[in-house]
């Protein structure tokens, strides 16, 4: 199949799906499920991304009639799992104690010093996991996923300001955990 | 006074005033701070490719679980938070006025009486 045929073999599936035929949404599920759960992985870490992931699929569905395509369908779905990433973790810290939004100290993460990309990009995902979940949002969806800061700000529902302490917050903590550098 | 300005350099990378921008195209330590900066950048780019499978059974459960489709907002709890959020603001800044006023109304009245 060349890239056009996938484009309009998605394009004939979202008008099925948009029309209620839960076969053709199926088929959207396989397609997009592991990408949408990298994301929930990413943003809220694995015990909670499965749910998110299950949930941003199902809200997906029922909104898929107000998807008119100004975006790409995975844009969109993304919109949708970072929504749902941020409600189902407010709900899981009501009965968890998480720690508060601010720089949390620690020493290094990995004790090695790691200068070079590939042994940074090895540590990355466990360093990511000790930001704050506000950090770690602005941070992926930045630097990961390539938005705008207004872009991560709208959809986390915080102010651009925000946006920008976090992510400056975010990137020191992730060279301090990865280099032990203060 | 360096330790300073290398302090002010990484607090806004990229940003502030000129002196600023000379400092870090001239110190050592900025220097090196910045290709670490860029270094994490681009590890963090290329996470974007890494794509995790999701956990076996997700496709069947969702499936599962279709309800009927009645074009519900997804993002509407997030509107709301920040309509709730404004309007907040908007009512301080109101009380704010408000009590402002009353305060001048109150000086001019003394005055004149
Ligand atoms: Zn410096």
């Amino acid at each position: 199949m060349t890239a056009g045929e996938v484009q309009r073999a998605e394009e004939e599936l979202l008008a099925r799906a948009r029309n209620g035929d839960r076969e053709a949404f199926g088929d959207l599920v396989g397609r997009y499920q592991d990408t949408v759960y990298t994301l929930a992985l990413r943003l809220v870490g694995p015990d909670l991304a499965a749910d998110v992931a299950q949930e941003a699929l199902l809200r997906a569905w029922r909104a898929l009639p107000r998807f008119r395509g100004e975006a790409a369908f995975a844009t969109w779905l993304h919109r949708i799992t970072v929504n749902t990433a941020w409600t189902l973790r407010r709900r899981a810290r009501r009965h968890t104690a998480e720690p508060l939004e601010g720089d949390r100290e620690d020493g290094g993460l990995l004790p090695e010093r790691a200068g070079e990309l590939a042994e940074l990009r090895a540590g990355l995902t466990r360093a990511l996991g000790c930001l704050t979940p506000g950090q770690r949002a602005v941070v992926v969806l930045r630097d990961v996923y390539g938005w705008s800061n207004s872009e991560a700000a709208r959809e986390l529902g915080i102010t651009e300001t925000t946006a920008k302490v976090r992510l400056h917050r975010a990137r020191r903590r992730l060279r301090v955990l990865l280099e032990g550098v203060r | 006074m360096r330790r300073l300005r290398c302090f002010l350099a990484d607090l806004a990378p990229g940003e502030g005033p000129p002196a600023l921008a000379a400092h870090r195209e001239s110190c050592l330590r900025c220097q090196a701070a910045g290709a670490r900066e860029r270094a994490l950048g681009r590890a963090l780019g290329a996470l974007r490719d890494e794509v995790v499978a999701a956990p076996p059974g997700l496709q069947m459960r969702v499936l599962a679980r279709l309800g009927r489709q009645d074009a519900f907002d997804p993002r509407r709890a997030l509107i709301a938070r920040a309509a709730a959020r404004y309007a907040a603001a908007a009512g301080l800044a109101g009380a704010t006025l408000a009590a402002l006023l009353a305060g001048v109304l109150r000086r001019h009245s003394r005055a004149l009486g």
